[in-house]
């Protein structure tokens, strides 16, 4: 079973992320103070830890992960902030975080990328093809096909592909999308993305063909073989 | 202020330094003056005495005394003296001035008093000279004139004196009063603001003197506040208008399941409902809070430096599907020599500029055409986004870019009104003004124009 490590002081916020994360399958364990986390961090193995990055009693967010990563751990860590100032994202990222969520979000959002960071750790460094399925892409060549014939992709649509494809069968939000595939960091609200997202699907599962890009409602898509 | 006050004014304080300053100064140069004149004085009688008196001592006795007996009469008042005594000191001939004794020396100038009839004291300077026969010729010349220029010069000076404190007083109580006056009014205006009336200003004269520029700057930010009340004023209103239609739904649609739900797929759609709505609602909050964070200008100590054209390229290709949709002509171009590089904060640029995008594509009719243009012109580095739809009147160009504020075109689009609002804070934020003009000038309805302007961005700047 996924373990993950919540280290939030805050008791409300802390049972929800708690509550959300057990309903989505992952034994959790919740820490509320920075020194607490980071001993637990230390001595046992999670899978992810989810991190406030305001923390009361000397040692805050930035501090248990710059600890953790000079100590060689590199537990995926995914920093949780109030504040959605750039710098801060900045700060935490470069103190080692590997993803950054601005309260108030979506439970959804924050499974979804926990799912993908958890997911991450398991995916061989080196790929050359992805595959899911009847659908192929090469790396190497950055040709993409299905049951054998060759489709066109745009650049930008072949990145939301590959992004999609590395992690298949994770749901992938729009937000990460926008983030990974745009490499803008907003909360994007308008619909572009859905629409960016149909083009490739018109493209991917043609008619007669199972469908592989699959919507999730109220959250994001997932891509998965039928079944 | 009372006039009990003015000593603690600053520029009477001021004035008075100035004052004793300049009296100190005066007394200094009176006295130097004084100095130097009275040198002057006595050597132009030192040199008086030697071209005089030496004539005298070749001549026999009996002329002498002739001489001086003749000049005695002619010289009542005893400016200049030419006395003749014997060798014990009794007078002989010519004015009848008493002979000092001691001689202090001879042959050279020296000073004495006499004793005199008119003049209770009368000084002399004079020369003496022992003649062969032993008999002593004294030539002196009185110095009652020197006595009367020291008066004179004494009383102009301390009349002088007089009249300039007077005068720098009267100056000073002036210069006061004239603070006092001006700042009572500076504070009687903040009275009357802190009252709240916020359109009152601080009293300025044109001129750009000190107080002038203070009252400006203070002018300056009064007109930030204001502004800023009326945002919130508009907020505020905003909120009411904006978040009531949806809560009203939510409470609606949780009311309607209480009523009438039956089964778990029921309250399952009423729930979904109630989360969608929620969710537009958390959206407006964040989009506000979003605003605010960006007014609140912390940002900009992570600006890096931004190529605007990769910028304003990734927006339109990220647009370029939702345009096709609606067969609009989208296209993008530069002016001017690439490359186009500011300081800024790429997510924000990007969130304008679409928003602007998005705006062009919701407003502009199908088959219209949308022109997304970075130039770096003379007056900067310009990102214009140009479009043939329904155009922004006049009247509305500046309150589009307030918080929740919709037009009448606007109002059946879906959107929270806070679009161009978070343009206007992003553009402050970078420093940059957003204009809004009409495609052409005649016709308010003849398309949009929406310029971010970063003024003053030379070349020179562009590569740093």
């Amino acid at each position: 079973m996924t373990r993950i490590l919540v280290i939030e002081d805050d008791a409300k916020p802390a049972l929800e992320i708690e509550a959300a994360l057990s309903d989505h399958g992952y034994a959790v364990e919740t820490v509320d103070t920075g020194r607490a986390g980071l001993l637990k961090a230390a001595t046992e193995s999670f899978d992810a830890i989810v991190l406030d990055r305001m923390l009361p009693g000397g040692m805050d967010g930035i501090a248990v992960l710059s600890t953790l990563r000079a100590m060689g751990n590199d537990m995926p860590v995914l920093v949780l902030s109030a504040l959605s100032a750039v710098d801060d994202r900045v700060r935490g990222l470069k103190a080692g975080g590997d993803d950054y969520l601005t309260k108030p979000f979506a439970f959804l959002e924050l499974t979804a990328r926990l799912d993908v960071l958890v997911h991450r750790r398991e995916m061989p460094e080196r790929v050359i093809k992805l595959r899911v399925e009847d659908l192929e892409m090469d790396l190497l060549t950055r040709k993409v096909s299905r049951a054998g014939q060759g489709i066109d992709l745009l650049p930008r649509e072949y990145k939301l592909l590959e992004y999609l494809l590395r992690n298949t069968g994770q749901i992938v939000t729009r937000a990460m999308m926008f983030e990974e595939v745009w490499h803008y960091r907003y909360d994007e609200q308008t619909n572009v993305i859905d629409v960016h997202l149909s083009k490739l699907r018109r493209k991917i599962d043609l008619p007669g063909m199972s469908q592989l890009i699959h919507t999730v409602r109220g959250s994001g898509y997932v891509l998965h073989a039928p079944g | 202020m009372r006039l009990v006050d003015l000593p603690r004014t600053s520029s009477f304080r001021l004035a008075l330094v100035f004052l004793a300053l300049f009296g100190i100064a005066a007394s200094i140069l009176f006295g130097f003056l004084y100095i130097r004149t009275q040198d002057y004085l006595i050597q132009s009688v030192d040199s008086w005495l030697a071209r005089e008196a030496p004539g005298n001592y070749a001549s026999p006795v009996p002329a002498i005394i002739a001489r001086f007996n003749a000049h005695a009469q002619g010289d009542t008042d005893m400016d200049r003296a030419f006395t003749l005594y014997s060798a014990d000191g009794t007078y002989l001939a010519g004015e009848a001035l008493p002979l000092p004794n001691p001689v202090p020396r001879f042959d050279q100038p020296f000073n004495f008093r006499v004793p005199g009839g008119q003049h209770t004291r009368m000084r002399f300077r004079g020369l003496a000279h022992r003649l062969e026969s032993g008999d002593i010729i004294l030539v002196a010349q009185n110095m009652y004139d020197t006595r009367e220029f020291d008066e004179d010069f004494v009383g102009t000076a301390l009349w002088g004196s007089v009249i300039a404190a007077a005068l720098g007083l009267l100056g000073a109580v002036i210069m006061g009063a004239g603070t006092v006056r001006r700042f009572d009014d500076v504070a009687l205006a903040i009275q009357r603001i802190v009252g709240g009336d916020l359109s009152k200003r601080l009293p300025t004269q044109g001129t750009s003197g000190d107080l002038d520029r203070l009252g400006h700057v203070v002018n300056g930010m009064l007109d930030d506040i204001e502004r800023l009340m009326y945002d919130v004023k508009g907020v505020c209103d905003g909120i009411a208008h904006d978040l009531r239609t949806p809560l009203t739904r939510i409470l609606a649609g949780l009311e309607r399941a209480q009523r009438r739900a039956r089964t778990t797929d029921d309250y399952a759609a009423a729930i979904e409902d109630a989360i969608v709505e929620t969710q537009g609602v958390l959206r407006t909050f964040s989009a506000l809070l979003r605003i605010a964070e960006i007014e609140d200008g912390p940002r900009r100590a992570g600006f890096e430096t931004v190529d605007v054209e990769t910028i304003a390229r990734d927006v339109v290709e990220f647009y370029e599907p939702l345009a096709e949709q609606k067969d609009l002509r989208m296209s993008f171009s530069c002016e001017g020599s690439a490359p186009y590089r500011m300081k800024g904060d790429p997510s924000l640029l990007f969130e304008a500029i679409s928003n602007l995008v998005d705006n062009a594509i919701k407003f502009t009719p199908e088959a219209g055409f949308i022109a997304i243009t970075v130039m770096d012109r003379a007056e900067g580095l310009t990102i214009r986004v140009a479009d043939s739809g329904c155009g922004i009147a006049v009247a509305d160009r500046e309150a589009v870019q307030r918080r929740f504020h919709r037009t009448e075109k606007s109002r059946h689009m879906p959107g929270n009104g806070l679009g161009l609002s978070l343009v206007a804070a992003v553009a402050r934020l970078h420093d940059m003004t957003v204009q809004i003009e009409s495609l052409s000038a005649a016709d308010d309805a003849s398309g949009t124009i929406v310029t971010l302007l970063l003024p003053g961005h030379g070349r020179a700047q562009a590569h740093t």
